[in-house]
């Protein structure tokens, strides 16, 4: 079975990929939707961008948000100077990092449940009297809500299972940034096999679960 | 001032494609008449607002709208312009009840002046608020994309082909819905269609065009019943479109007797839950109805209506005529019918109608 502290790291985990998800969510929303339903210019370049993470090394994924959120980064920067924050190397940055990798398919998955969307049915809504926003938030996104959820499953179960940029944005710190994949990759350094195993068969059962539930949300898209 | 309320002079062009429109339309209801493909839709959606023309301006009561010269194209929700689409496109996450909220709820209570409870009323809509669009019948869902432009209480509506998508006896009842709509409320209407026979049914003036090209604008019964407008669309199963009063109705008779204004005609039975002073829509083929020079005697048709040729017009093999027996009906004859009678304009006649063949739409 698995030990108290396994189970921290578990929770730790499931805690790390449900704020990167949560983070995620609006940005991928908007870049979704300009994505599917605005004709601005550039959707080219947007939609390259976005892809990034999901090609690049998550190495230098994670060394961009360490440059961004470090001491002397744009962002990270006016969070120490203005509230005497810091980000890197906290349960936070490990969240962003699954947010940020986890961010492609999101969008992704937004973007086609949005395109799902009659853009009749929202310019009906503007013929209304509803301005874009209020056209997104009463039409687009409750018409396109399945798609929403099943997307952030998706983003969630890829964040449970990031490794590489949490390493370098926040480190594998016990207790502190340590999830699952980085204690895995402990015990197999330190050869206790076992523990790894139990490990692993709770990574699988987790993404299992949150894959079944994006499957079945999608599914019932599709029909 | 003057009695128009709508101005547009605008042109548009798509490849291979180029609208020009120039026409002032008064109060009332207007129809655009044309093929499809003709560019009724794109004059619809650019007073709504959906497209930019390239040029030009439209002006609602006075105010702009859209103005190339003056730099103002307001956006969709700024226009106060009701739309109903050819399909109805309601809110299917929504029940009927919030689908026609909607707009209500948008409108600055200073502006409303048509009540929900009203529209729900006149379009008999109190079953259905509850129900979901997917559990609509296709007409349900058309009254209730009515009720829901007209809750926000439009300077104009628009109407793109509402009917197109009803079978016949549901269009003669949402055409009646649109009469008292426009009879309550004083709504300007502007109605899209490629039927004659809706058009002569409710349109006080058409518009008519073809290939972007504005033909003519005038009365419907002016226009649609020039040689060219029928060339431009099928013609076969014109109709005349009528509203009438059940005034004697027994369950003896297989004929009910309906009244409009001061004539009375002997229709088929109907059904059983229309009872006396109820308003029914029926329809008349227009090669249904014969005409006679002398009043014809002893003949099995029920109903004989004397009145005078107001009107002849030559259509490809056919000839159109309107005549005026107390209301103006369409009948079509054949060129031989035509100069064996020897009819001409102002001649008394008398129109001869089966009962049989007289459609009660409801």
């Amino acid at each position: 079975m698995l030990s108290s502290s396994e189970f921290q790291v578990i929770a730790l985990s499931l805690q790390v990929a449900a704020l990167g998800t949560l983070i995620g969510l609006p940005v991928a929303l908007g870049i979704g939707w300009l994505l599917a339903k605005s004709s601005i210019r550039g959707k080219a370049v947007l939609d390259t961008l976005v892809s990034f993470p999901l090609v690049l090394p998550p190495v230098v994924t994670g060394f961009f948000l360490l440059w961004l959120m470090g001491r002397e980064g744009p962002i990270g920067g006016i969070l120490h100077d203005l509230f005497g924050v810091d980000v890197v190397f906290t349960w936070v940055a490990a969240a962003l990092a699954a947010g940020l990798v986890s961010l492609p398919l999101m969008v992704r998955a937004i973007e086609v449940a949005m395109s799902g969307v009659d853009p009749r049915l929202e310019t009906a809504a503007r013929s209304l009297g509803a301005g874009p926003a209020r056209t997104f938030f009463t039409v687009t996104v409750p018409l396109a809500s399945r798609g929403i959820v099943a997307a952030a499953f998706l983003a969630f179960a890829r964040g449970l299972g990031e490794f590489g940029a949490t390493m370098v944005v926040a480190g594998n710190i016990p207790g502190e940034t340590q999830t699952i994949p980085l204690l895995i990759f402990n015990r197999i350094q330190l050869g206790d096999d076992s523990s790894a195993i139990r490990l692993i068969v709770a990574s699988l059962v987790l993404a299992l679960v949150s894959l079944s539930v994006h499957q079945r949300l999608a599914r019932r898209i599709a029909t | 001032m003057n009695d128009n309320f709508l101005d547009i002079r605008i042109h548009k062009t798509y490849p291979g494609f180029m609208l020009e429109v120039d026409a002032s339309f008064p109060a009332g209801v207007t129809a655009i008449f044309g093929p499809s493909g003709s560019g009724k839709t794109t004059i619809l959606n650019s007073i709504a607002g959906l497209i930019t023309p390239d040029g030009g301006d439209i002006y609602l009561h006075n105010k702009p709208l859209y103005s190339s010269s003056e730099k103002v194209n307001l956006r969709p929700e700024q226009r106060h312009v009701g739309y109903m689409f050819q399909e109805s496109l309601l809110f299917p996450h929504y029940r009927v009840r919030e689908n026609i909220l909607y707009g209500f709820k948008l409108t600055p209570p200073e502006r409303r002046k048509i009540e929900p409870d009203q529209l729900v009323g006149l379009l008999e809509l109190g079953p259905l608020l509850e129900r979901r669009p997917a559990n609509l019948s296709t007409g349900e869902r058309q009254r209730v994309a009515l009720a829901r432009a007209l809750a926000t209480s439009p300077e104009l509506l628009l109407m793109d082909e509402p009917l197109s998508s009803l079978d016949v006896a549901l269009r003669g009842r949402i055409l009646r819905y649109l009469k008292d709509i426009h009879r309550e409320l004083a709504i300007p209407m502007i109605y899209v269609s490629h039927s004659i026979s809706e058009v002569l049914a409710i349109a006080g003036r058409a518009l008519v065009i073809s290939q972007g090209r504005q033909l003519a604008f005038d009365e419907p019964r002016k226009v649609l019943l020039e040689p060219y407008v029928h060339s431009l669309v099928e013609t076969g199963g014109l109709e005349n479109l009528l509203d009438a009063e059940i005034v004697e109705h027994s369950s003896g008779n297989s004929l009910t007797g309906a009244r409009i204004g001061d004539i009375l005609l002997w229709i088929p039975g109907v059904p059983p839950h229309i009872g006396t002073g109820d308003t029914i829509s029926m329809a008349i083929r227009a090669g249904d109805i014969i005409v006679a020079v002398d009043r014809p005697e002893r003949i099995s048709a029920r109903n004989i209506l004397k009145g005078r040729v107001q009107g002849i017009h030559r259509v490809e093999s056919n000839v159109l005529l309107y005549a005026d027996v107390g209301m103006s009906l369409l009948v079509e004859i054949t060129p031989e019918a035509l100069d064996a009678l020897g009819l001409c304009e102002g001649q008394e006649v008398y129109l001869v109608i089966k009962s049989n063949s007289i459609v009660v739409l409801d």
